[in-house]
């Protein structure tokens, strides 16, 4: 018999979403199943889809902390709004399997003791976590490659929790080398070398409050410019801190849900950022939610930043003088950027369900928190919008 | 992209699975979206839950609820039982009338002749003699008290025993806040809400008749966002006569496994009732789809010669 994914037009009669009329549907067997006490989940958490506010108030929103420091590093503004949104919307989910249902499985990816297997999605990615009564301690090791950078980590962390819970410690560290072979061959064989220092604490405020507070130190060394820029030269050391501060609320009063962060940025190479962003889940109807979004952002250049400025002659931008370091990355300038956008989800019926989510971002030198931005920069406008459409069992 | 930023990960998308072998089977937990320890706590309750009703269960323990039951048998003393059982017991005699009397509890006895492990059938006297034993209609049972009428009678719970502990594991699991989360107990399978990420749970169906390089290939997948799945077959326990495979879903009429699936698939809300179906299923033979379609379920089927219906063909 050949494998093949055979999606089934899953109809599955759950009494509690389903209207009364239906249950002339629900065979006597099922009814029998359902009156058994004890096994229906009832609450709403439970049922909820993971996006709705119950959830994601109890559960981080992941979103936002999904473009990770190295990526707006090297790529700023334009992917510091699309990461997130890729991210969420992953394609190659539906190729992982995630259990086996047949009568007596037998286990091939057993792990004795409290060890794990995380993230079966990436094949070369395993985590090892030992566990205790309030705390743990993980190692992971990571293995990347792609035609033209190849990756190797090693990561240790730790956590720990308060006795009833409400408080988690987290302490990690994480060392990276990175083998860089662009293809236009301008460098061969280059390395980077990353090590990563991050402490966090998760705190249960109140039932309807989750404040989460991390703190992480980057340290870099090796080729950092960008490959496929002429003129780029930057410094083979770098040295980034991240403060961030996440608060998410619940409103009991109307079932809406507030998003909430504050990220500061600094690294080595003079860039300073700030990042405020908010969102707010509000479902409207039993089928409906909306989520509208925020985000400001404000970045002082790099101090080997160099206006960019055509000459009628030479042409290509070159810095004045002879600079040790150079870069003309708009990425690496001083500006501000805004994004707004929302999100719209409709549940259809059971199992198909529609969202429809627009953002735009524009960037702009006067926008920076001072006012004072690069010059010589056209204003940066994106548009994002993406059609979802999901089933659901 | 250097990988370290990635490596400290966010708290929330971490991942718990725990492995245990219970009744007679690997079964796995999976908890996501809650920090580590709390998932490990919950799973340790979802664990004890698990063992207590294989305790109170097992035909294999002499001081559980059902040998107490089947040591009476023949006795005329009814045994009065507490109110989980007494729940599970109306439970069998339901799916006894909603069967036409295919789904039997008190069918384990033929066991005794069927070995599965010798790719022998029994002579039909040894099975003729057993039958006798079986039959719901000599139970008593007036819904506080059983008593099996004729000596060596046999009540058993295999047909549901497990996936009623996959619900009441999965149910302790959300009591405790957790709002993603998999309990897999040998291939029955429950879930609470979808992946962290939105996405389903991807539940693989393994192939009743895998190359041999690849004895645990799947045939299918059958994406779960919440409710349960099921699976009966003729995977690992079955009988092979004249190049027919019989599994070990025994007929309470003849006394024979039955063949016309290899496998039977149910999605269904509660593991109690896709595991029912799908045992029922099995019985039904070629009325299957007909009895899963008016049941309302989901439904994933390979007949013997490996062709696969499903859902609405």
């Amino acid at each position: 018999m050949a494998a093949t994914n055979l999606t089934l037009p899953l109809d599955v009669n759950d009494p509690s979403r389903e209207p009364r009329s239906s249950a002339a549907r629900i065979g006597a067997i099922s009814l029998a199943a359902f009156a058994l006490p004890g096994l229906m989940i009832t609450s709403a958490q439970a049922e909820a889809a993971p996006e709705d506010g119950v959830i994601s108030l109890k559960y981080q929103t992941y979103r936002d902390s999904q473009p990770g420091l190295d990526r707006i590093r090297v790529n700023a503004p334009a992917l510091h709004v699309f990461a997130p949104i890729a991210g969420s919307w992953s394609v190659e989910a539906s190729t992982v399997q995630d259990n086996i249902s047949g009568a007596s499985p037998r286990w091939h990816t057993s792990i004795s003791g409290a060890s794990k297997m995380e993230d079966r999605r990436t094949a070369a990615d395993v985590k090892l976590t030992k566990y205790f009564e309030r705390a743990s301690v993980g190692m992971r090791f990571a293995y990347s490659d792609e035609h033209d950078y190849r990756s190797n980590a090693v990561a240790l962390d730790g956590r720990f929790s308060s006795a009833d819970n409400n408080t988690t410690w987290f302490a990690g560290i994480s060392t990276s080398r990175d083998t860089i072979n662009p293809v236009n061959g301008i460098v061969e064989n280059e390395h980077k070398n990353v090590s990563e220092f991050m402490v966090g604490v998760t705190q249960a405020w109140t039932k309807n409050d989750l404040l989460q507070f991390n703190l992480t130190y980057v340290r870099g060394n090796g080729y950092f410019n960008d490959p496929y820029k002429l003129v780029d030269q930057r410094p083979r050391e770098k040295n980034q801190t991240t403060a961030m501060l996440r608060w998410n609320h619940f409103v009991e009063s109307n079932s809406t849900t507030i998003r909430s962060s504050y990220r500061y940025y600094s690294d080595s190479f003079g860039v300073r950022a700030h990042t405020l962003s908010g969102e707010w889940v509000i479902p409207v109807a039993e089928r409906f939610s909306i989520t509208p979004s925020a985000r400001y952002y404000s970045q002082r250049a790099a101090s080997f930043y160099f206006d960019p400025v055509y000459d009628p002659v030479i042409g290509e931008p070159y810095p004045v003088g002879a600079p040790k370091f150079y870069s003309a990355d708009t990425r690496l300038s001083s500006y501000g950027g805004i994004t707004v956008g929302g999100k719209i989800e409709w549940r259809y019926d059971k199992n198909w369900s529609f969202d429809v989510k627009y953002e735009r971002y524009e960037q702009r030198s006067s926008w920076r928190l001072d006012g004072g931005g690069s010059p010589g920069l056209a204003p940066f406008r994106a548009q994002f919008a993406q059609i979802g459409v999901s089933r659901r069992f | 992209m250097s990988l370290g930023a990635a490596l400290v990960a966010d708290p929330m998308k971490t991942e718990i699975a725990e492995q245990f072998a219970a009744m007679a089977s690997p079964c796995e937990i999976r908890v996501l979206g809650v920090a580590p320890e709390a998932a490990h706590a919950a799973i340790a309750l979802a664990i004890a839950e698990v063992r207590r009703i294989e305790h109170k269960y097992s035909r294999y323990r002499a001081d559980s609820v059902i040998s107490q039951i089947n040591a009476a048998a023949g006795s005329s003393h009814p045994i009065a039982v507490d109110s989980e059982t007494q729940q599970l017991i109306e439970f069998a005699a339901q799916l006894f009338e909603a069967s036409d009397g295919l789904f039997d509890c008190t069918s384990g006895v033929l066991r005794r002749v069927w070995d599965f492990r010798s790719h022998r059938s029994p002579e039909q006297g040894a099975i003729d003699a057993l039958l006798p034993l079986v039959g719901w209609q000599q139970v008593q049972w007036d819904g506080e008290r059983i008593a099996l009428t004729r000596q060596g009678m046999e009540l058993d719970f295999g047909g549901f025993g497990k996936e009623y502990a996959v619900d009441r594991a999965a149910a302790i699991l959300a009591s405790t806040g957790i709002a993603h989360a998999l309990v897999n107990l040998g291939g029955d399978v429950r879930v609470i809400g979808s992946r962290t990420d939105g996405e389903p749970w991807q539940i693989g169906i393994r192939d009743p008749r895998p190359p041999g390089s690849a004895p645990d290939q799947c045939f299918a997948k059958i994406p779960v966002q919440h409710g349960a799945i099921a699976t009966s077959g003729d995977y690992e326990r079955f009988i092979e006569v004249d190049g027919k495979r019989y599994c070990h879903v025994l007929n309470p009429r003849t006394g024979w496994p039955v063949s016309s699936w290899r496998s039977v698939s149910v999605v269904g809300t509660l593991c109690v009732q896709a595991g029912a179906l799908s045992t029922i299923a099995m019985l039904k033979g070629e009325g299957a789809q007909a009895f899963l379609d008016a049941e309302g379920v989901s439904y994933l089927l390979c007949d013997s010669r490996g062709e696969v219906f499903r859902t609405g063909t």
